[in-house]
């Protein structure tokens, strides 16, 4: 009888626990399905839509996001550099390369929760392109350190791991079919603060 | 040995019914979805600023550090939802969501006439009553037709710089989210 209803509570318990650590597991990685992964950047063109999947949907009501529409823009997420080291807080970045079609775009350098980050000065860890110089070709380059760059510079600060995220508004590219084909820039790291 | 097997093996079965469940449940029971947040924020045809009021925790968690939001809960089973902000921005967008916070519609100031907001969120059986007999009001306004009860509007406009703050915050307060009845 004690046999049969322990084996009752350890089935019991496999199922629930399991049941649960999966979900959290699942709602926690932040690669899910749905993803489209372009170099290092990454970027969920279903999510916040009828059309996304179980554990996109999941995701949406447990942090409360309100994704951006087809007609506003997409937003990619950039976790690694393009050698794939994870992005530091303390290292500096060149971000470099063409962009997509856009009216305009936003890059931003975002904590583990993707808040900006808080540099503790005027200038926003952020750059939109109306403001970045451009090469002759085009072409962006961007330098994302915690110490004053000539060009376009993307202030940091702080310790740990960093995001940066880069938003094309008013895009072609956010429609499912403008995803192919597209390039993005490079993230190549340029050296760290010991 | 094989009950403890037998055991196991129902457990992990078990597992996948349990995860697929709780998968299905957490839209469902979230607490800390955008529309309950919103909820705790403010009332329901009310402009809520989507940012941290000085220190606090944001509303709900948007968005890029060069825009400003703005959103409105609504309930269509009361009426019809005007949204309508007036000035001159660089850029404004409009999105349309349902309870559960599914994006339905958005769209942006090129797609609008003389880059005035002007919107109206109806059902189709209240887009039947409208066209009856448009009020002189929404003449010119774009009508986004949508079979949900309740939702959330939110506006997002773009702040290039710093200097542009004072504009873009005034575009967002003087913005409105009216009830009307028909």
């Amino acid at each position: 009888m004690l046999k049969k209803a322990l084996l009752t509570l350890i089935a019991l318990v496999i199922a629930i626990g399991g049941g649960a650590a999966s979900v959290w597991y699942a709602l926690h990685v932040q690669k899910g399905a749905g993803a489209i992964t372009i170099g290092a950047w990454t970027a969920f063109p279903d999510i916040g839509t009828p059309q996304a999947d179980p554990y996109t949907n999941a995701r949406v009501a447990r942090e409360g996001v309100l994704a951006l529409g087809r007609a506003e823009g997409l937003a990619f997420v950039a976790a690694h550099d393009s050698a794939g080291q994870p992005l530091l807080r303390e290292c500096a970045y060149r971000i470099e390369g063409n962009l997509p079609v856009a009216r305009f775009w936003t890059l931003y350098a975002a904590d583990q929760s993707l808040d900006f980050i808080r540099t503790g000065k005027l200038r926003p860890a952020a750059l939109q392109s109306y403001q970045v110089l451009r090469r002759p070709d085009n072409s962006v380059l961007v330098d994302a350190s915690g110490s004053p760059a000539p060009g376009n510079w993307l202030i940091t600060a702080g310790e740990g791991p960093m995001y940066f995220v880069l938003t094309f508004y008013d895009t072609p590219i956010a429609s499912s079919t403008g995803l192919s084909g597209i390039q993005l820039p490079r993230i190549v790291r340029r050296g760290c603060n010991a | 040995m094989r009950k403890l097997l037998y055991a196991v093996l129902l457990g992990l079965v078990g597992a996948g019914i349990v995860h697929i469940l709780v998968l299905m449940m957490v839209p469902e029971l979230s607490e800390r979805d955008a529309w309950s947040r919103l909820s705790m924020a403010s009332d329901l045809y009310r402009m809520t600023p989507l940012e941290a009021e000085s220190g606090g925790q944001p509303v709900v968690k948007s968005v890029d550090p060069l825009f400003l939001a703005a959103a409105c809960r609504f309930d269509l089973n009361d009426g019809i939802v005007h949204v309508q902000a007036a000035g001159k921005v660089p850029f404004w967008s409009v999105s349309v969501y349902d309870r559960n916070g599914h994006n339905i519609y958005s769209f942006n100031d090129h797609s609008a006439a003389s880059a005035t907001l002007d919107t109206v969120v109806l059902t189709p059986a209240q887009m039947l009553e409208v066209r009856r007999q448009l009020p002189d009001d929404l003449d010119g306004s774009i009508f986004v037709e949508t079979p949900i009860g309740e939702g959330i509007v939110v506006l997002r406009a773009f702040v290039p710089d710093e200097s542009w703050r004072p504009a873009v915050s005034r575009f967002l307060e003087q913005s409105s989210c009216t009830l009307k009845e028909l």
